[in-house]
Formats: C-alpha cells, structure tokens, sequence
C-alpha cells in the first residue's frame, strides 16, 4: 500500500534522514521507533508532502505521491495525525470532525462510528478543540483523520503529552481501529505500547533505519531491548 | 444620531472583515487596502461616466478590485507566502505600501480631482418616528446585508469554515485536504470586493475622493485592532462601536477630530486588551 524507497529529506538544505526503504501492507499495522531526534517525524512529514523529498520515492497503491501538495495526499486516502494535533482551537469538536470530510460533507455514518469509537467526543460536540485536555484533543484529532475514511491511517507518537493511563486507552482505540481492518503506521518512543500492537517494525536511528522484523523479533532483540524496554 | 453612528459603524465593521481576513493569512497587513477601495470607487463613477446604470456600475466596480485582489494574490504576494512568521509580517508591508503607493500616485495622476458622489436623493424619510436620509439607509440596508451574508458564509458553509481553518492553522487544513494557495485566493477576492463595497456605501452619504485611500486604511486598522486583528466577529463590534463613538465625537467635538479619537481607541485597547475586544476568534 505504502513503499518508500531511497527517501532522503531535511531542512535548509541538510539531510535529516537519508536513504530510507520501508513498505505498508494494506491491513498491516507498522512501527516505526526511534528516540528523540531520530527522525521519525520529518520522515512522516515527508511521507504526507509537509516537507518535499530531496530524494528518492514515495508511493501510495501504486501512485507517485512524492512531490505531490499535502492536501491532494490527503484527498487520495492517505492522513496524517501530527504529533502537536493541528486542531482548529476556536472551532468545536463537531466542526472539526465535518472538516476532516473535505471537500465532502461529513456523513452521518461516519460521525457515527468516531462518536463510537471516542464516546468522549459526542458528549463535547459543541465544545472548542483548545478548551479540551491533552487526550481529548488526541481523540478529536484521530476523529478528524478519520472522518475522510482514509485507507492508510500515519500517527507521529499518538501518546505525546498523555499519562499513562491515557496512553493505554489511545492504544486501545487503534487496536479497534486495527481490527476494522485499517492499516495503520505509528511513529512512537514508547515502544512496549506500540510493539504490542503492530504487525512489524522498522528501528530509525540518526535518521536511517538501522534494524528490522516482525514485532516479536524486535522485541526479543538485545539492541532493542537495552535501548528501547529499559531492559539491561 | 444613535442611527447615523450604527449605519457608519457597519459599513467600518465591513472594511475591518475585508482586512482581518486578510491578516489571518500569517498576519498580512495589507496597506493598499484603502487604496483598492478607492479603486472600485474611481471605477464605478468612470462607468457612471460612460453611460451605465449605478447599479451595473458599482457591479463592475467591485468586479474589477475583487480581480486586482486576485492579481495581487497571484503575483506580489507570491514572495511573501514563501516567508514565514516575522519575514512574512514585514514584507507583506513593505509590497502592499508600495501598491498602495502606486494606485495612489497612478489615480491621482489620471483624476486629479475626481471622487466619486452616488447621489441617492438626500431626502429624508421617516423611521421608527426618526429621520435618516435615503443614502445612509441604503448603506445600512447593504451594509447589514453584506455582514450577514458574510457571517453566515464563513459559520455555516464548509468553503466558510475551510477559510476559518486556514487562518486558525494552515497545516492543520492542508492535513484535512484544503488547499490553502485556493483558500488564499478567495480571501484576497472577497477582501477586495467588501473594500470596494465600502467605498462604495461611504459614497452614498459624502463623496469619496481619489486621495481617501489612506484614510480607508488607517479605518481598517483600527477597527481590526480593537476587533482583535485576525477576529471576523471582533471586526464587527468593534466596527459598530467605532462608528458611533466616531459620529457622537464629530457631533460633540469637531469632524476633524475625530481621527485622533478613533487612534485612541485603538491605543487604548492595545493597551488593555492587546487580543482586541473578542480575544482571538475567527
């Protein structure tokens, strides 16, 4: 669904990442961990058209997308949750998730199966986005991705700011969401949380991908282990 | 008077809109905003000139400075989209001063004494037991109209709130699927026409002459400022207040006063409450 080859991109003309190869099955769910600086948000950022590659090539089913405008990846089926939301604050819960439709009008169905998924959210329709809590907003913002149906769903550290008990409960939300059968790439630091429910994972470091497999061999990987489970 | 003040009040609450749209861009100032307004003006009195009905007038006035707001988005403010944060502030200035400069001297070139006067008869009729002259009514009636179509567009249509979501946070749009380069374009279309369309309105009640383009601006400044720049409600209220604190003070005081009182205004709510009467709310 997703493959990425020999993509290279940074700001003011210096590479953050450089030669990364990675593919996303349709129904797979995909890890991408790293630590701090890593790289894994420019990745995604370049993934989505917020930062232009300077190399190599994105595709999405098939598609060149690499080059393409943010907005035109989005409308072909591909969103992205940033780690820092990018709610609209002075617009409610409710017109957040209608303009996560555009340029459709939002459908009932949908509203439905957010307000479902995050019952939360239904009961703040008329709330602003910038007056809610930290996993509110996390809530509102996998809501907003999802009300354009996307086929592939990218979350950069969905647990940013979240305690702990929170975190679980957001990790239990993509679990469902997985089980509807949509494919989903995580970007995440914590990565016992992620592990436990994705099919693989790839290991970013110093912005390349150092290590790869199934989620179980990463996490019986001594290197893992040590750097990531905080097991010595 | 209190109606005068309220007829006046809008048609400021209009011009404020037209330039706090503008601004939620990542804060675009633009300076040749009164300028285009007396553009559209000039063009609907040339248009009267060469034959056509005032209505078929002012439609092809605000026509043409709802296009110059398009050829400005299309080329001179290409730079500036490119910059970010304070580079973006500073050179959105600079170019719009400088198109605003050019309209000027380009206008004041060509009509040196021309204004434009939509003379709507200055008889008076009778509302609500007051008496108002048929030009400030017709200028409230548009200008009533004109803010409501406005507000309703931008609460209630998804094109309105995808404008919103630009100004509030342009990545956050582009996630959703907006095209914000589009949206950009509307709002220099939209800005141009309710600047054109208050030229047009004042022209109903005193004549505008080619040389008031500055004055509309400093007007939109003020009424943004204390609106709350980047806040479409804020721009209304503070338009309305404005205008009957301007028309109360011309009364009291002295018209030529009453610039320095509006300037207090805003200096005032710069100092007690920078975030304009509303805070931010787009």
């Amino acid at each position: 669904m997703l493959e990425v080859s020999g993509v290279a991109t940074g700001y003011l003309g210096e590479n953050v990442i450089s030669g990364i190869d990675f593919t996303v099955g349709g129904g797979e769910v995909v890890a991408i961990i790293g630590s701090n600086g890593a790289g894994k948000t420019t990745l995604f950022r370049a993934v989505c058209g917020l930062l232009r590659p300077t190399a190599g090539t994105v595709r999405f089913e098939g598609e060149p997308i690499h080059g393409w405008p943010t907005h035109r990846i989005s409308r072909a089926g591909l969103a992205f949750v940033p780690a820092e939301r990018h709610l609209f604050a002075y617009m409610s819960v409710k017109e957040n998730l209608a303009l996560g439709a555009y340029p459709r009008r939002p459908r009932p169905v949908d509203l439905d199966l957010v307000v479902e998924l995050f019952p939360r959210l239904g009961e703040r329709f008329a709330q602003r986005a910038g007056t809610m809590s930290g996993g509110e907003q996390q809530m509102l913002a996998v809501g907003r991705a999802l009300m354009s149906r996307p086929r592939l769903l990218m979350l950069d550290e969905p647990t940013t700011g979240l305690a702990p008990n929170l975190a679980d409960a957001a990790y239990r939300a993509l679990a469902t969401l997985r089980q509807s059968g949509l494919t989903l790439l995580v970007a995440e630091q914590q990565v016992p949380l992620v592990l436990r429910l994705a099919d693989r994972g790839y290991v970013l470091e110093n912005g390349r991908i150092q290590m790869e497999g199934s989620a179980k061999e990463l996490e019986q990987d001594p290197d893992v282990r040590r750097a990531y489970l905080g097991v010595t | 008077m209190l109606l005068d003040g309220t007829a006046l009040g809008l048609q400021f609450g209009l011009l404020g809109v037209g330039l706090t749209l503008v601004y939620g861009l990542g804060g675009i100032l633009n300076l040749a905003y009164g300028q285009m307004a007396v553009m559209g003006a000039m063009v609907v009195t040339l248009t009267m000139r060469a034959g056509l009905p005032a209505g078929w007038a002012v439609a092809v006035g605000l026509l043409t400075v709802g296009a110059l707001g398009l050829l400005l988005d299309a080329t001179i403010m290409r730079p500036v989209y490119r910059q970010q944060g304070e580079h973006r502030v500073l050179l959105s200035l600079l170019l719009t001063l400088g198109v605003g400069i050019v309209i000027d001297g380009l206008l004041m070139w060509r009509y040196p004494i021309g204004s434009l006067g939509l003379d709507i008869g200055g008889a008076a009729v009778e509302i609500f037991g007051v008496r108002m002259r048929t030009g400030t009514l017709l200028a409230s009636v548009i200008s009533v109209t004109t803010g409501g179509l406005m507000l309703a567009f931008l609460r209630m249509s998804t094109l309105g709130k995808a404008i919103r979501s630009v100004i509030q946070d342009e990545e956050g749009s582009r996630l959703v699927g907006i095209n914000p380069a589009a949206v950009r374009r509307l709002i220099f279309i939209l800005s141009g026409i309710l600047a054109g369309l208050v030229a047009v309105t004042r022209s109903m009640t005193s004549p505008v002459g080619v040389n008031a383009g500055i004055d509309f601006t400093i007007l939109a400044l003020i009424v943004a400022v204390v609106g709350g720049l980047g806040s479409i409600s804020g721009a209304f209220v503070a338009g309305i207040l404005l205008g009957m604190v301007s028309t109360v003070s011309a009364f009291y005081i002295g018209q030529y006063i009453t610039t320095i009182v509006l300037l207090a205004a805003a200096a005032a709510t710069i100092l007690l409450r920078p975030t304009g009467l509303l805070g931010r709310n787009t």
